[in-house]
């Protein structure tokens, strides 16, 4: 399932994902693919990009309808 | 929250480049070990080579994989709940069954030089105690693993 809400979070910094590759430390296409719900990001990785983009996990990485 | 890097060659590249790249890494490992054991067994059962002609390769391939499987039991790969001496004496026997059926099949069967019970276990007897030391050597390094694991939870 594709992650929209980190996409988002990405758009709203005007972030393009080589940016934000650069400033996790990882590929393009390793947030290309976590955006797309083809990767799972260890939680350090996961923490990394939380904090890249002012959000917390939850924001980010929790998602209600898939967990009830 | 700080991080602990990692050393060695991945520890400027990126986590999921680094998977792959030791998910490759494990494949070619294994294809190599197992061509190795191929030609082992071509070199010894087909083409009928006396063991000096691929001793080099035998021992190669034995340690390593004796060192993967200790490396296994070291960082806890292969779940071992509780050692229980029935368990290890029935991995023991398997293997020396296993062992002395596969000298016999090798120098009655195959090569036929058909060899007296007494000549087979003169071999089989390399395999009886050479079992016992991998096994033993597997149980310390378990043990040490697990003594390490469990003083890291405690700290």
């Amino acid at each position: 399932m594709s992650n929209v809400k980190m996409k988002l979070a990405r758009v709203e910094k005007n972030l393009s994902q080589q940016d934000l590759a650069d400033l996790c430390e990882v590929t393009r296409q390793t947030i290309g693919l976590i955006e797309k719900g083809k990767y799972n990001p260890t939680l350090n990785l996961c923490i990394r990009i939380s904090k890249v983009l002012d959000k917390t996990l939850n924001d980010l990485f929790w998602d209600e309808n898939e967990t009830n | 929250m700080k991080t602990k890097q990692t050393k060695g060659p991945f520890q400027k590249v990126d986590e999921r480049t680094k998977g792959l790249a030791l998910r490759v890494i494990a494949v070619m490992y294994i294809l190599t070990i197992l061509s190795m054991q191929g030609i082992v067994l071509i070199r010894q059962l087909a083409l009928g080579q006396e063991i000096e002609r691929f001793e080099d390769i035998a021992v190669l391939m034995v340690v390593n994989t004796i060192f993967l499987i200790t490396g296994f039991l070291y960082y806890g790969v292969i779940p071992v709940r509780k050692l229980k001496i029935s368990n290890i004496l029935f991995i023991y026997l398997s293997i020396v069954i296993i062992g002395s059926i596969f000298t016999y099949v090798k120098y009655n069967v195959v090569m036929d030089l058909g060899l007296s019970i007494r000549q087979i276990f003169d071999k089989v007897i390399i395999v009886i105690a050479v079992t016992g030391l991998m096994l033993l050597f597997f149980i310390l390094f378990y043990l040490l693993g697990k003594r390490k694991m469990e003083k890291e939870l405690e700290e």
